[in-house]
């Protein structure tokens, strides 16, 4: 998906990171999905903001893999008109990527967000505190070990008469 | 001084925090504390099956439940390789427009309620009440709709719904005009919202800024158009836009918005008057396909080996970009639903368009934004 | 004029009550009661209770025209359930603030909480002995009874400005503060636009300015001095669109956010106490007060307290007016606020005293007639 419009074919990126994109898989609806090394990641932000022309930082969403932890960034280009998933599979011993803040300014309560629910630090936020959570909350709820509750148990069970 | 408005104050319409940082009436900084609403929406989603989410995304945003519901159902479609019928995206951009009418019209009449004016805010809801009956006529509900269904909607519109709702837009065509001329006819009006919380079109990008407050700027950037999901890629309008950001423009570009909506409204009923046909997807897994299927051994709670996919949908929701990202690993529940809020964006750049000004212009311009605190906390 | 005035009436009473009272009481007690001094006295306690009884009267009827008009304008139909089409339901409304618990914020000034709600109140009663609802109604023939009414009006700010203070709350220090900004301001414009109407009748007498009014009604030649002291009006009521200081949107309540109970009613009652003096005043100033031109039909002018009749129908006719305002006007901000006083209202209050100057320097005015001697 070249596409001839500025800003669009995130292929174009391979070049100038053999090693830090990992792949680029298709994704319907969107310009594609980029695995990318959490060690480039400034350098990617800013070459795909910049070179590519993805000015706006539409979503930053941690996943928690159990055994790592996927940050998952969403850019939109108003050139070419789609979005682009750009995504880093963090260690779950010490989850940390640098803060997109300095490229998109808009990051920065995403970034908040997945602080403090997924357990993801970001490097060099200006303002990393609780959000939506209370001030020194213990918990990240959205990791998979903060259990809500079991599954219902539906089994009937029978009586004997 | 610093002063608190909320998360009980008139002006946050909902329940949240803004700390303002004053000097006599100038506001010298902001902070807004999020979260009392805070419910865990995308937690609870992993504990629940795909169609039982549909009732936490209604109340994700509590006037634009119908848009959340739509955002969600788009994205768990594509997670689980599901194609809806024509009808059904026809009858999601109905809903969509309706309720993005409705969100509007309680929008203008919270704001024009900030500023003062009282009439108006009962003409609002009086209007809103006109689109819940039509919501209510063919979903059973008047906000919590779980209406939407991986791979269509529940049931098909009632007979002679196209007529009651075509005198519905008639009517409100009328009053759109009513509304200008209480707003727009009025000079203290223009006193007040003139270049009042500005937000240019560089700023509006770098921060994130969607939706109305962005095109109020400038930006002719509305996903409707550019990335057309649903049945929007058939449809005729126009994105409104503004000059100048301030919340002026904001009230014109939402204004020019709804007269939009009751076009497409008007388009979509003449779709679907001509084109009966089901609503729902057929050969659904069964697990999906029945909307009421009985719980239990044999129910959807039973995990089994689906295809695994990913879904991301952006739609276009009436306060701006919605982002959901679905995860799907192959059972009944999803592994993690992200959902982005535009409204979450825009509050976060607060300080940008509100240092500067004075106290008594917080409300009409956080009134501009229209604020829904559930969509922000989730 | 009628012979019959209110404090006759309530001198009448007193006296009726002695006649039947010869005989029941001990001679002392008797002596003392008949006594002159305490026999006027008694008369004033009965006209004061008389006109705080109509006033408190006609203040909650006003609530309910507001309430009624209002519901209108906005497409509904008001208070609908106690009484006829809601008559009773701002008693009723009364009677639950009353009964309600009155608690003081931890921090605040008992003094000052207590105090200022029921200085206010009694400041705006007192203006009702002031004024003339009709011929004989009112504390007598005061000569300077219209400035002292506007002296006793101007209280307000300081009472505000008092339980802004003593309730320790930043909405209401931020609302107190507005307020005497406010009202401060926009005294200014208020006495001018009065100074021009003052020049014309040449009189500070109520009753005497009234009396000027017979050939043609002030607001024609005066138009300007109408619209400032209307103006004016507005921003002392605090009513929209300058109810800044207690604009709910940003500050909750304003100055009285810590209010509840018997002590919010009171500055509710107050509120509507000074939109009733204002009206007052617009009728007593512009409309004629309780006058009617002579090409009235006779009926409609020969009945008893038909003066009375009138002045009410004014009055509620310009309340009327302020309610259209409030239910079809934004609220302005207060630097702007400030701006219209200061710029705006300011300047047009001394054009009109001009346009006073002239007017009684030719004295007839083509259509209309001339003014009446000053003599008259």
């Amino acid at each position: 998906m070249t596409g001839a419009a500025s800003g669009v074919g995130p292929d174009r990126l391979l070049a100038r990171f053999p090693q830090g994109i990992l792949g680029i898989d298709p994704f319907p609806g969107t310009a594609g999905r980029l695995r990318f090394d959490p060690a480039i990641a400034l350098e990617l932000f800013r070459e795909v903001r910049d070179t590519l022309g993805y000015t706006h930082l539409a979503m930053v969403a941690g996943i928690d893999w159990v055994q790592t932890r996927e940050v998952l960034y969403a850019v939109w280009s108003d050139a070419g008109r789609r979005y682009l998933l750009l995504s880093a599979q963090l260690p779950a011993d010490h989850p940390h990527i640098e803060s997109a803040t300095a490229v998109w300014p808009s990051a920065n309560w995403h970034e908040r967000e997945a602080w403090e629910l997924v357990d993801i630090s970001f490097d060099h936020h200006p303002d990393l505190r609780n959000l939506l959570l209370p001030t020194g909350y213990q918990f990240h709820p959205l990791l998979r070990s903060f259990k809500l509750h079991e599954p219902e148990e539906l089994e009937v069970k029978v009586r004997d008469v | 001084m610093w002063i608190n408005m909320g998360p009980q104050h008139p002006m946050t319409h909902g329940l949240w925090n803004l700390r303002v940082r004053i000097d006599g009436e100038l506001i010298l900084d902001v902070d807004p504390e999020m979260g009392y609403l805070h419910r865990g929406i995308e937690k609870i989603s992993e504990d629940r099956h795909y169609n039982e989410i549909i009732t936490l995304m209604d109340r994700t945003c509590y006037v634009a439940g119908m848009a959340w519901e739509t955002l969600f159902v788009l994205g768990a479609e594509q997670a689980l390789h599901v194609t809806p019928p024509e009808r059904a995206e026809w009858i999601r951009v109905l809903s969509e427009e309706i309720q993005r009418l409705g969100s509007h019209i309680m929008w203008y009449a919270a704001f024009v309620q900030d500023l003062g004016l009282m009439s108006p805010f009962l003409y609002g809801m009086r209007d809103r009440d006109l689109l819940l009956d039509l919501l209510q006529s063919y979903t059973g509900a008047r906000m919590t709709y779980e209406y939407n269904r991986v791979g269509g909607v529940r049931n098909d519109l009632p007979s002679g719904f196209t007529d009651r709702a075509r005198k519905v837009c008639d009517w409100l065509e009328d009053r759109f005009r009513e509304y200008d001329a209480l707003c727009l006819g009025s000079a203290i009006f223009h006193k007040r919202c003139d270049g009042l919380g500005v937000l240019k079109a560089a700023d509006c990008v770098r921060l994130g800024v969607t939706g109305p407050m962005l095109r109020s700027a400038g930006v002719k950037r509305d996903l409707r158009k550019d990335r057309p999901y649903s049945a929007y890629d058939r449809v005729d309008f126009d994105v409104a836009v503004a000059e100048g950001g301030d919340v002026t423009g904001r009230y014109l570009v939402r204004m020019e918005e709804m007269r939009q909506s009751v076009r497409i409204v008007r388009q979509a009923l003449d779709w679907l008057d001509r084109n009966p046909g089901p609503c729902l997807a057929e050969n659904l897994p069964r697990w999906l396909g029945a909307p009421y299927a009985p719980v239990g051994r044999e129910g959807y709670l039973l995990r089994r080996n689906y295809p695994k996919g990913l879904g991301f949908s952006a739609i276009e929701e009436p306060h701006g970009e919605a982002l959901a990202y679905v995860v799907n690993e192959g059972v009944e529940h999803p592994y993690r639903v992200k959902l982005k809020s535009p409204i979450f964006v825009n509050l976060s750049a607060a300080k940008e368009y509100l240092v500067g000004y004075r106290v008594a212009d917080i409300p009409p311009i956080m009134g501009s934004v229209d604020i829904c605190v559930g969509e922000v906390d989730r | 004029m009628t012979g019959l005035t209110l404090y006759g009436v309530a001198n009448g009473l007193i006296q009726y009550l002695l006649t039947h009272l010869y005989g029941v009481l001990p001679h002392p007690y008797f002596a003392f009661l008949v006594n002159g001094a305490v026999v006027t006295g008694l008369s004033v306690l009965v006209f004061a209770a008389i006109l705080l009884g109509a006033s408190m009267i006609n203040t909650i009827m006003l609530i309910w025209f507001e309430r009624k008009l209002l519901g209108r304008f906005m497409d509904r139909r008001g208070a609908m359930h106690v009484g006829y089409a809601g008559l009773l339901q701002n008693f009723a409304d009364g009677l639950k603030l009353f009964r309600k618990h009155t608690y003081k914020p931890h921090d605040a000034d008992a003094l000052g909480f207590y105090v200022a709600p029921t200085a206010y109140l009694v400041s705006s009663l007192l203006i009702f002995a002031i004024l003339p609802a009709s011929t004989g109604w009112g504390a007598g023939a005061l000569p300077l009874s219209l400035l002292l009414a506007l002296v006793v009006f101007s209280f307000a700010p300081l009472f505000i400005f008092l339980s802004a203070w003593s309730q320790a709350n930043k909405y209401s220090l931020i609302g107190g503060m507005r307020s005497a900004a406010q009202m401060i301001a926009y005294e200014v414009p208020i006495l001018l636009a009065v100074v021009a109407v003052v020049i014309v009748s040449g009189s500070f007498d109520l009753t005497t300015i009234v009396t000027m009014q017979q050939n043609y009604w002030y607001w024609i030649p005066l138009l300007l001095a109408l619209v400032v002291f209307v103006t004016g009006m507005l921003a002392e009521m605090e009513r929209i669109p300058f109810d800044l200081p207690e604009a709910e949107a940003e500050l909750v309540e304003g100055w009285n956010t810590e209010y509840g109970g018997m002590l919010f009613a009171f500055f509710m009652l107050s509120d509507y106490l000074r939109a009733l003096i204002g009206s007052f005043l617009v009728v007593l100033l512009f409309f004629g007060g309780w006058t009617m031109p002579g090409w009235v039909p006779g009926p409609l002018t020969s009945f008893p307290l038909e003066g009375l009749f009138w002045f009410l129908v004014k009055t509620y006719a310009v309340f009327g007016v302020f309610v259209w305002i409030r239910a079809s006007l934004p609220r302005v901000r207060t630097d702007q606020l400030l701006r219209i006083g200061w710029m705006r209202m300011v300047p047009l209050a001394l054009l009109s005293i001009v346009l006073a100057v002239g007017l009684v320097l030719i004295r007839c005015l083509p259509l209309l007639g001339c003014l009446p001697s000053l003599g008259g």
